[in-house]
């Protein structure tokens, strides 16, 4: 309590002391610029910016609350965004923005519950993080069991009866992912012949693309959620040990470099956040991301950052007030709100948003979309 | 018996790759008693030059000169600008440059390049498989241990047949007596950073190729790797960083095929584990020097 008032105190005073003719709504970003979260928090970062920038445009969220933002870099350590968390606390930011990724997202988790402020992560996927924090955290993506779970109806769908997963314990991404789709692929009457694992960045595979060669009967699928650089090179070695297994990813292989490997990725089908039909508001947001910076959207992170824009902009205009405990309760209760990359729905989620999740196929180095949807709760795993 | 051939090539590959990265380190280490963690940026900066050189539409040999040639030339840049002027200082201060001048080469990157992986579309010739009866050779892993023998070959005999290599051989056995016999410290510390420079950009093209793409924080791993390599081979015997280097990619690649499923995960502590046992054994590492280390 003590915490708040110094709190409302301090933005009291800053509100004083800079001469704001309107009521600012600021929002802390203790996200990473620099170092391994960087490719990923840089892209959502220049989508967020870019929607707050037209919303400022138009005067502000509702036309009474321009957004101020104040960036800090974490450099991707998880004691940093801790830090820098608790600076952007002290001077009296309403919303706080956290990396992609459930580590550090947690650190400042911690940080931003104790002081009653919402947070959320650009991108991490991790069902449990908001768990894991408390009710002023949520997510903004896909989570990892919902991207599973589209992944194991499509396995299903193709006929596959037999699966290898190879995980990574290095990550929760890279370890959960694969067995939350074990789990959703096994309740659909698939089987899980095994599970390898590997070690992150070590990008050799070739012991255990030796044991997946020997395999008597070959699994129908294998699937991973390993991402770059062991993504490329596991394919690359599997291939080469002339395995031509069909074999699922997930949205962190949605990547240039993917798309550069030609032959050796034919046919994989990977869960995104997102797929530019022709005429839908993702395509728009491309075209218009491009008219802006003269570049293309070289990952959907930019327009899932642009969406995080729009959420906070909804649920700002429903609380009518930039008063954090309001805003929270706005955001746990929004429902189909549209961004580019589909609808956003917090309602009755324990603070992973439900979004859409598209399952897009590599044909010819070009993207073809597989399905593309929300699935049913109940096939979703527990976190 | 063909999957314990197939893990053997696939140790061969890995260890080969290994030793090319820590022979670049014990190359440096020898002459001036310096750990150099920048090699690990050397390596991405031939990366990052394959991958404009590529999207330029260069031919692809010329890619690969220029991409071996720029780290060959940031090696002396950075032997001239960051280390030079505190050569014969104390270990510590040498090894903190290094990491000053890793760490401001990873921001550059970062700032100036992208913070994402920038692919590297390798010609797809190169992704096929050559059949040795029942064992799969891919085509990178065979140009690998290839490139591998072919520079080991190349620094013997320039090691032993030029004067340059001897100079080199001797000024790591005692700088001062081959500064006394008129040869230039200055000449023979930028041969051996050019070399190192040579090595880290060959090793760096073969660690592209797998992966791909190339990022600013790339040469991490490979050069923590290399330089656990050259610990046991012997930090500054060049034999032994060789060896160091084929041991490490064997003891790996024997415990991700050996090793229990459930232990898989404690793969890096268990071969940890056996390099300490190495050390513990020949603490100055399999083939090390007779004379005081210098760090």
């Amino acid at each position: 309590m003590t915490l708040r008032k110094t709190l409302s105190l301090t933005a009291l005073t800053l509100g004083l002391a800079a001469p704001a003719l309107a009521e600012d709504l600021t929002i802390g970003l203790a996200t990473a610029q620099t170092g391994g979260l960087a490719p990923y928090d840089q892209p959502s970062l220049a989508g967020f910016e870019m929607r707050v920038d037209e919303i400022n445009a138009a005067g502000g969220i509702a036309g009474k609350f321009p957004i101020k933002l104040i960036a800090k870099d974490t450099r991707s350590d998880a004691a940093q965004t801790a830090l820098v968390a608790q600076e952007l606390v002290d001077a009296g930011v309403q919303i706080m923005i956290t990396p992609c990724d459930a580590d550090p997202s947690i650190a400042a988790g911690m940080i931003t519950q104790g002081a009653g402020i919402p947070a959320f992560s650009f991108c991490a996927t991790t069902p449990t993080l908001p768990l894991a924090v408390g009710d002023f955290m949520f997510g903004n993506y896909p989570a990892d069991n919902v991207q599973a779970a589209m992944l194991a109806g499509h396995a299903i769908e193709a006929g596959y009866k037999t699966a290898y997963i190879l995980t990574s314990p290095d990550s929760a991404y890279t370890l959960k992912l694969p067995q939350y789709f074990g789990q959703a692929f096994a309740a659909k009457g698939g089987t899980v012949l095994g599970e390898g694992t590997f070690a992150m960045g070590q990008q050799d595979f070739s012991a255990e693309v030796t044991k997946i060669a020997a395999m008597d009967p070959k699994p129908d699928v294998i699937m991973t959620a390993a991402y770059e650089p062991d993504f490329p090179a596991f394919v690359r070695q599997l291939r080469g040990a002339g395995v031509t297994t069909q074999v699922l990813g997930s949205d962190g292989i949605d990547s240039p470099t993917t798309f550069a490997m030609g032959d050796l990725v034919e046919g994989v089908v990977f869960s995104t956040a997102g797929f530019a039909t022709e005429g839908s508001a993702l395509a728009a947001f491309n075209a218009k991301y491009k008219e802006k910076t003269g570049e293309e959207p070289n990952t959907v992170y930019i327009a899932n950052g642009y969406d995080l824009g729009t959420v906070i902009e909804v649920a700002v205009t429903k609380a009518d007030s930039l008063d954090p405990a309001a805003i929270r309760d706005a955001i746990a209760s929004l429902e189909n709100v549209e961004g580019v990359t589909g609808a956003i729905s917090y309602a009755g989620t324990m603070g992973m948003p439900l979004r859409s999740v598209s399952l897009v196929r590599i044909v010819g180095g070009n993207r073809e979309l597989v399905t593309q949807g929300v699935p049913a709760p109940e096939e979703v795993p527990a976190p | 018996m063909d999957i314990f051939l197939q893990q053997l090539l696939n140790a061969l590959s890995l260890g080969g790759t290994y030793a090319l990265l820590a022979l670049g380190l014990a190359v440096v280490f020898s002459i001036i008693g310096l750990i150099n963690f920048a090699h690990g940026e050397l390596m991405t900066a031939a990366g990052y030059v394959m991958a404009f050189a590529l999207a330029a539409a260069l031919p692809f040999p010329l890619a690969i000169a220029l991409a071996v040639a720029a780290p060959v030339l940031l090696a002396t840049a950075m032997e001239r600008v960051a280390f030079r002027p505190v050569r014969g200082a104390s270990g510590t201060t040498l090894l903190l440059t290094s990491f000053a001048v890793s760490a401001i080469l990873r921001v550059l990157f970062q700032n100036f390049i992208s913070a994402r992986p920038v692919p590297v579309p390798m010609p797809s010739a190169l992704s096929g498989v050559i059949n040795l009866g029942p064992l799969h050779l891919g085509i990178i892993q065979s140009i690998s241990i290839a490139t591998t023998a072919l520079m080991l070959i190349g620094l013997t005999l320039f090691l032993n047949r030029t004067v340059a290599g001897r100079a080199m051989r001797a000024a790591s056995e005692d700088f001062a007596i081959v500064r006394l016999m008129g040869l230039r410290a200055n000449g023979v510390v930028a041969t051996a950073f050019a070399i190192s420079g040579l090595l880290a950009g060959v090793a760096g093209l073969l660690w592209v190729a797998q992966r791909g793409s190339v990022d600013p924080l790339m040469g991490f791993l490979p050069v923590l790797k290399a330089f656990i390599a050259a610990i046991i081979g012997g930090l500054g015997s060049l034999t032994g960083a060789v060896a160091g280097g084929f041991l490490l990619g064997f003891i790996e690649v024997t415990l991700q095929a050996w090793l229990p499923e459930a232990w898989l995960p404690y793969r890096d502590a268990v071969a940890i584990m056996l390099v300490i046992a190495v050390l513990l054994f020949r603490p100055q590492g399999l083939l090390a020097r007779k004379t005081v280390l210098k760090l």
